[in-house]
This record gives C-alpha cells, structure tokens and sequence, in this order.
C-alpha cells in the first residue's frame, strides 16, 4: 500500500509498523524500548509521529499503515515529544558517554544526536552511579537503565532463562535478577543475550571493557567453535592488534537468531592464547617437538597404511565431531569409507 | 516456612482460577498475614514455587503493590493516615503530625517497642468520612485528634476498638441508594423483599441481543470516569467467537474523591450481583470477576457472602464470580492494568489494540465496567432504557452517586439525575464551610473549576465539558478559600508519582520530575524555570503516555497553573 512519510511517498506491506515501512525507506524514527525480536512495547514513547485525522501522536513501533495514511516524523509536537523523552532519560541517569563501552552503538546517544540534545535540563538533584559488578561476563550499571524492557523480554521470552523482571514501580522500577540478588549470585546463566540487546549502556560485555571504540573494529562473521548448533557469530576485531575484542550473536541468523551460551559469547580467549596450539607436536622420546604439517601428516598417513596392512581396514576407526562444520564430516566420513575402506565411522552428536 | 493450613488455602485458590499464576497475589497476601503483617523474600519464594511463577515475578509483583510489606519490618498495629487530597481538606495532615507528635515517630518509622508503624498512604475512598486511619485491615473513619487519642490507647491495651461511624447520604432516585437506610439490606430475603432479582428474572427470559439492544437504548454511560458508552461496549465482543467471554466489575475505586462504589457494595452487594448477572446472560459469559482493591478486605467478605447467597437461591446457576482483591495499586483502575492484576502480574496498563473485547484477560474476550455501571442495569432491564432516560438529559441519561467531599458541612454520597446542578448538590451536602474558593468535580484527574465558573455548572458530561473541565466519576472535592492552591497541586502530584506504574518513560520520569519543580516552588525556592518546567512537562505529557494516567495528571495540574498562576507566581523568587 502506498504511504506518505514527510510528503514522501512510500509503498508499506501489509503487517509492517509505520517504524518497519520507515525504516525500509531509509527514514530513521527514533525508538529505545522496540526491537525487532522482542516486538512493540510502546514504553519509551520516543517513536510517535503525527498521523493526519488523528488527535493524539502515535507510536510507530505499534501502528500499523492503511492506505494513504499521512504521516509526519518531524512537526514540532513530535519533536517537543521526543525532547522531553529524551530529557527526562538524560536528567535522571548517568549517561556518560566518555568512557562508556556503549558509545558508538548508544541508542540513546543516536536519538539524542538526532535531536540535537546533549545533556538533560531537569537538575532537581544529583544522579550517583549504581553499579553491580557481581557477575563474571556481563557489567550493570543500573543509573544507566532506561527501563525499556527488552532485556526483561529477552530474558524471558526468547531465551527463556526466566532470571529478569522488573521490581518496584513508578521512577523507582528498575530490573531484578530472581528475588533481588546481585545478578552475579542469581540464577543467570551469563550468555549475555541481555547485554546484546540493551539499547544504552546499562548491560555491557565486560570482557570487551576498555579494548577498543565500536568504530574501530570489523566485524567478521563465523561459526562458533563449541557445539553442533552452529551459531552464527560476529568476531568484533581490532585489526592493528589482530586480536578480537568482543563477540555478538548474528541478528536474523537462522541458527541463533543473535542468541549465544556463555562459551560462545565469553569463551573466546583461546584464540590469542599462549598456551594454544598453532603448529603439529610429534613425540619423540617421550618428549613433543614441533613439526611442519607436512611431516605430521605424512607420518600419520603412514601410521594409518602401516595399521591397514598389518590388521586390516576394519582395524581402524574415526569419530567426527560436532565442533566442525558438516562439509568438514562429510570430507572425514568419506575418507573413512573410500580411502581407509571401513564403516567403522561414528559421530559424537549421535550419542 | 508457610504453614500446612495457609498452603492447602493457597493451593484451593489454585484451582478457583481459571490459570493458577492467578493465585500469586492473594497466596502472598495470606502468607503476609500469617507473617504478622510481613513478607521476607524467603516467603515470596516458597510462595513463588508454590503458585509456579519464577522468583523475580513474584518479588516484582509483591514491589509492586503497596499492601505488600517486603522486607519491612511493620509493627504489631500498621497505622495509615491517608493524607490525600480529599482527606488534606478534612485536616488530614493535623492527625498525621499529632500521631507524629505522639508515637515519638515520623511517618514511616516504626516505634522501638514494634507496636506501631506510621504510614502515610494514598486515598482509602473514605473521602466523606475523612481523616480516616486504617489500622491494619480496619478504617476508622471521621477522625479527630481527641478520637485518634482513644484509638491509640485502646490499642496499646491489645483492643481493636469498635469502628463504626456515621455517613451522610441521600437520594432522590431510590435506585442505586434505595437500599441504603434499609436494616440487613445486603441479606438476599431484603434485597428480594424489595424487588431484587426480579430484573434478572425477566433477563433470563430474553434474547441476550435484546438486553444489548435496551442497554444500548438507555444510553448508559461507564459511571468509571471515562464515560464509554456500555452498550457501544457490549457490542464490541468478537462474533462467532469460541473462547470463553470474561466479564470484570472494576471496583478499584482509586479515584482521589471517589467512594460512591462502595456505598454498592458495601450496603447493597446483590444490586451487583444481578447486574452483572443480566450482562453475563447478554454476553454469554459463565465467569466474571469483581477486582476490588485490597483495602475494602470487609467489603470483598460482603460480596463473597453475597454470591453465595446468590449462588444458593438459584440465582447464579449458569454464572459464577470470584472477588479479586487488588494490593494498592491506582494504576489498576485502568482496565488492562487490572486485568494483569487479575492474571497475577505487575498491574501495567498493555498496549491497545488489542481492547480487552477482543483480546483481554487470558487472550480471551473481556468486557470491563465500573460497578456502578453494572448496578444500573437491573433498572434498564427491568423498567426499560425509556424509564431510564427519564432521568437526567437525552446524552447523559440516567442517575449517578455523586460522592461529595472536602469544605462542605455534609460530606457524602448523593443520588441525583444526572444535569443536577452542581449548586443543589452542594446544598444537599449541608452548603460549603466556608467561602467557595474552587471545586474538582470528576474525580482528581479532571481540571479544577474556579468559583465562578461552578456558578450555573450542570453536573452532566455535555455541561462539564463546556467548562473545560469532565464528569468522570463524579466525586466532587470542594475547595474553600484557606487552601493554597500550589500547595494541594503538590499533594496531587506526588499521588500521581506514587502510583506511576513505572512502565512509560513520560509519566515514569516525568512525574518525579514534576513533584520536584512544584515542591521547590511551595518551598518558596523556585524560580520562573521551575515554573517553565511545570508547564513543559504538564503540557507535553498530556497524550503522550501509553495510559491514561499521563493525562490524568497533566490535565488537573495544568488547569490549576493555568487558572492560579498568581498564586504560583507569589512563591517564586
């Protein structure tokens, strides 16, 4: 159907918002509390447009277009709106960008940009710094919450751990971690799906703390290495260290959806490791020595035809692993089969 | 630990609701009570495990309600002084600072011997029977100091004094008050005696389109505050629908100078009763609701007996209801926020659409009214919506309990057609104390009227709305000229601010925000900015908010900056 945004005209699908048919044609309303795998929850009040023949503003994240709908993203009510959202947030939280791991990839910071807000006008008192730094992976800074939800709906809903909710109410509402507890003493499992997909600064991958400004890596896209699952990953890494400084879930992902476990979120310190292996080991004399991967492979294609010959193919077995991608078990189960010329093939994800 | 007796009470409620997370909000109200008025976060676990809800569910509901005393250590005798805007024209505040004075303790400490806890709470709807103070579950209404004295000695001796007290009322309908003088009138013999049930009697006997169709044509209107037509309403429920229909009775009764639904219930539950019976036979509804707040604990005992009673006497054979009791919550009034409530959450407001005719309580299709809106129904069916019309003009037809509270000489609750005018009512009510200054008409979130522009005021919704001002539910708060007005606008925005659900960020912040600019202007600290930022927020947060509680605290406190900005501007620096 067709649509008017700002006199633009602007072709929307059945079932989209008004904030998806924008987005869809490049026009950026704000919005804090709506993402698109915990949907609408009109909290935040920071998305409304003017709607022609409507009194009220509305919330885009919820209404849905009808054909020849009018819509104006940037009247001064919509503006004042926004402001006052936005001041409100500003006044009553520390949002300190300076230091904040969040910066660059804010939220808040993006809607305060675009309206051209730099600190909040409300000083009716001083807003102290609460922190909760009880949990291994992930950092609370709860004076940086801006309540919109979607942690609370993540938690919940998609990745059903059930560890957040909200207690207390009006200003006073803020998130808890089971019956209160510091989130590093509750039953959170720490795979950071909240971190993830906090808007602003208050829920932060503390592994990545201090390492380096979201502009200044790239994103890599790849498998984790851990399970059968096959989450797709995105390796944030900074390319003058060659080293990765944070992982995130991929969004829209089939596998994952942007969801990771604690392993494949925070477990990535072996790939910089001392302790890691990078060349092949051959023992010799009860001692390793390192080898080329010519000569290792070459000695245990050796080791394999000399089995072979001596006991039969049947002698000899392989187990696959889940860890590595089906192409990889395939290659492995063939080989197996064809060059060794045994079924005696197994797979650790068959258990 | 829970006790082996409250256990088996809360896993029978379990089981009296349609879904068991239902029962979490009276399951903690049991333990609290069996707790000796506390609830630690160990309770709220085992009751967690119990009724199957996580932890942090159970600990965001028990935070989110008032009743619930988490992690506070209360006294043997919980004494709540309301102080809300009804009762501050009563002289509230004077009880409160002489409790102060005599208890040795400021409002929300405890005394060192554990005996008393002082508590400043939001409005009880006791609002003709003001200064009121209830003690644990009991009120003790039309309080002075020299009574307030008697009540702490006689509970320092371990008694809970008597605490019955006189009100004023009247009526000229005979309808929703026609019970009211009448002795046992909540017994069912009584209520039959006078014609009860006769009306539900003859709905059973008719098309459910046809009772629709006369509700429709009497033009009743939600006596709640919002003033939805309620047959309009009726007819909003999904056709061909296969999902059980749900009918609610909101009686949260919140309002600040509303207390006209617990004349109903409290003197006359089976007016009710029967009229939520004759819209369950309209909608096709087998289950209904009442959600009564928390507070009126003896009331929701009154309506329990009561459909009981019904339920004996044949009257409820295809129809049955359950009284839920909210845990102090204004925000709960608002009608998917109580349906939350109802299914054992947070009492927030959801977003709409869904209306809660399509998609309410259990996804299922759900019609909410106001309890007097259901005990006028009897008369629609029985006399017909022409009878009805009879009283009040064509677009605002019908009678209507007007609680009158604040300067008057009788404070209480009036029957009058609607378009009564406001002098007449006020006269009922024993004429104002002293000189007239302004008036709030529709309940605390209405706009407050000058005392002229209350001058030729008909009390019906056309006549309001001329004044800039809304009928709502009808509790009218009369203002004499000893009253600062920046000073009452304050008390009223910190009610608001405490019963912010916390859920939208314009009244979650923009409230505080509020009571800090106005508390540095009636301290006599405030600046031409603070005033600016009043303004700015009252004026931005109207239609803003996901509820309308936004709007219920932006319209009243705009219209008083508005209509006494001298006042305002005599505080400034």
């Amino acid at each position: 159907m067709q649509i008017t945004i700002n006199g633009r005209p602007v072709e929307a699908k059945p079932g989209q918002t008004i904030h998806q048919a924008a987005k869809a044609a490049g026009i950026y309303i704000p919005t804090l509390c709506y993402h698109e795998k915990v949907g609408a929850a009109g909290k935040c009040r920071v998305c409304v447009v003017e709607i022609e023949g409507m009194p009220a503003l509305q919330t885009a994240c919820s209404v849905e277009p009808r054909e020849g709908m009018k819509i104006k993203t940037r009247t001064d009510r919509v503006l004042a709106a926004q402001k006052l959202v936005v001041d409100l947030l500003l006044s009553t939280g520390t949002h300190d960008c300076l230091a904040c791991d969040q910066n660059g990839h804010c939220e808040l910071q993006d809607v305060a940009y675009y309206l051209g807000m730099e600190r909040g006008s409300f000083k009716y008192a001083d807003v102290e710094s609460v922190k909760d730094d009880s949990s291994e992976f992930v950092s609370v800074e709860r004076s940086k919450c801006i309540s919109c939800g979607r942690c609370v709906a993540a938690c919940n809903n998609t990745v059903t751990n059930r560890v957040l909710d909200f207690k207390y109410r009006g200003h006073k509402a803020e998130i808890v971690f089971d019956d209160d507890k510091p989130m590093g003493e509750s039953s959170c499992v720490q795979c950071g799906e909240c971190a993830q997909i906090c808007p602003v600064g208050a829920l932060t991958d503390k592994l990545s703390k201090g390492k380096a400004r979201r502009w200044d890596t790239e994103k890599v896209y790849s498998v984790c290495p851990y399970c059968g699952v096959g989450c797709k990953l995105e390796l944030h890494v900074d390319r003058k260290k060659n080293e990765i400084v944070r992982i995130t879930g991929a969004e829209g992902a089939p596998t994952n959806n942007g969801m990771l476990c604690v392993k494949g979120r925070y477990g990535y310190d072996f790939v910089g490791h001392p302790d890691r292996l990078t060349t092949p080991l051959i023992k010799e004399n009860g001692k390793f020595r390192e080898a080329s991967w010519d000569e290792a492979i070459t000695l245990v294609a050796g080791k394999l035809a000399e089995i072979k010959q001596k006991h039969g193919a049947d002698a000899l077995m392989g187990l696959c692993s889940a860890k590595v991608t089906n192409e990889e078990n395939y290659t492995f189960q063939k080989f197996f089969r064809t060059a060794i010329g045994t079924n005696n093939i197994d797979h650790c994800a068959r258990l | 630990m829970i006790s082996a007796k409250v256990k088996s009470k809360i896993e029978s409620l379990m089981t009296r609701y349609p879904r068991k997370e239902s029962a979490l909000m009276p399951a903690l109200m049991l333990v609290q009570k069996e707790k000796k008025n506390n609830l630690s976060k160990a309770d709220i676990e085992e009751v967690a495990k119990l009724v199957g809800v996580t932890d942090a569910k159970a600990f965001g509901v028990a935070t989110f309600y008032t009743m619930y005393n988490v992690e506070k250590k209360v006294g043997a005798y919980h004494l709540q002084v309301d102080t809300n805007l009804p009762a501050t024209l009563a002289g509230a505040k004077k009880i409160l600072a002489h409790l102060e004075k005599k208890l040795g303790i400021k409002a929300g400490e405890t005394t060192a011997d554990g005996m008393f806890t002082l508590t400043e709470v939001e409005c009880l709807a006791s609002c003709g029977t003001c200064p009121v103070i209830q003690v644990n579950d009991t009120y003790y209404e039309n309080l002075t100091v020299k009574k307030v004295d008697a009540l702490i000695e006689s509970l320092k001796k371990g008694e809970m004094p008597d605490n019955k007290t006189a009100s004023h009322w009247g009526s000229t309908c005979k309808v929703l008050l026609k019970n009211r003088g009448v002795k046992d009138a909540t017994k069912l013999a009584v209520y039959k005696k006078n014609g009860g049930y006769t009306a539900l009697g003859k709905a059973l006997t008719m098309a459910p389109e046809a009772i629709i169709a006369e509700v429709k044509e009497s033009g009743l209107k939600g006596r709640g505050g919002a003033g939805f037509p309620t047959g309009t309403k009726w007819g909003f429920l999904p056709k061909n629908n296969t999902k059980p229909v749900y009918l609610v009775c909101n009686a949260d009764e919140g309002e600040p100078g509303t207390y006209k639904d617990r004349q109903i219930m409290e003197y006359d539950p089976h007016l009710l009763i029967e009229g939520m019976a004759i819209a369950a036979r309209a909608l096709g509804s087998k289950l209904g609701f009442i959600y009564i707040r928390g507070e009126f604990d003896w009331i929701a005992d009154i309506l329990e007996t009561a459909i009981e009673e019904a339920k004996k006497d044949g009257q409820l054979k295809e129809f049955d209801i359950i009284v839920h009791r909210g845990a102090g919550a204004y925000v709960c009034g608002e009608e998917t926020a109580l349906i939350e409530s109802i299914e054992g959450k947070r009492g927030q407001p959801r977003m709409k659409p869904p209306f809660p005719a399509a998609q309410g309580l259990y996804a299922c299709p759900t019609i909410v009214n106001n309890v007097e809106t259901f005990a006028s129904v009897p008369f629609i069916v029985e006399k017909g919506a022409a009878e009805f019309k009879k009283f009040g003009p064509a677009e605002s037809a019908g009678f209507r309990i007007f609680g009158i509270s604040g300067n008057v000489n009788k404070p209480g609750t009036y029957e009058y057609p609607m378009g009564v005018s406001f002098n007449e009512l006020i006269e009922a009510a024993g004429g104002v104390d002293g000189k007239l200054k302004a008036a709030i008409v529709g309940g605390l979130s209405v706009a407050i009227l000058t005392a002229d522009e209350l001058k030729d005021l008909k009390m019906d919704y056309a006549s309001c709305a001329a004044k800039g001002t809304a009928l709502g539910s009808a509790g009218i708060m009369v203002i004499n000229d000893q009253w600062s007005i920046p000073e009452l606008a304050l008390r009223a925005m910190k009610f608001y601010a405490h019963e912010s659900c916390g859920k939208c960020t314009p009244c979650k912040e923009g409230s505080k925000m509020t009571v800090r600019a106005l508390q540095k202007i009636v301290s006599g600290q405030g600046t031409k900015e603070d005033l600016a930022n009043v303004e700015r927020l009252v004026g931005t947060i109207k239609g803003l908010t996901l509820c309308p509680v936004g709007e219920a605290f932006s319209v009243p406190i705009r219209a008083m900056v508005e209509k006494f900005r001298p006042e305002f501007e005599a505080l400034i620096k």
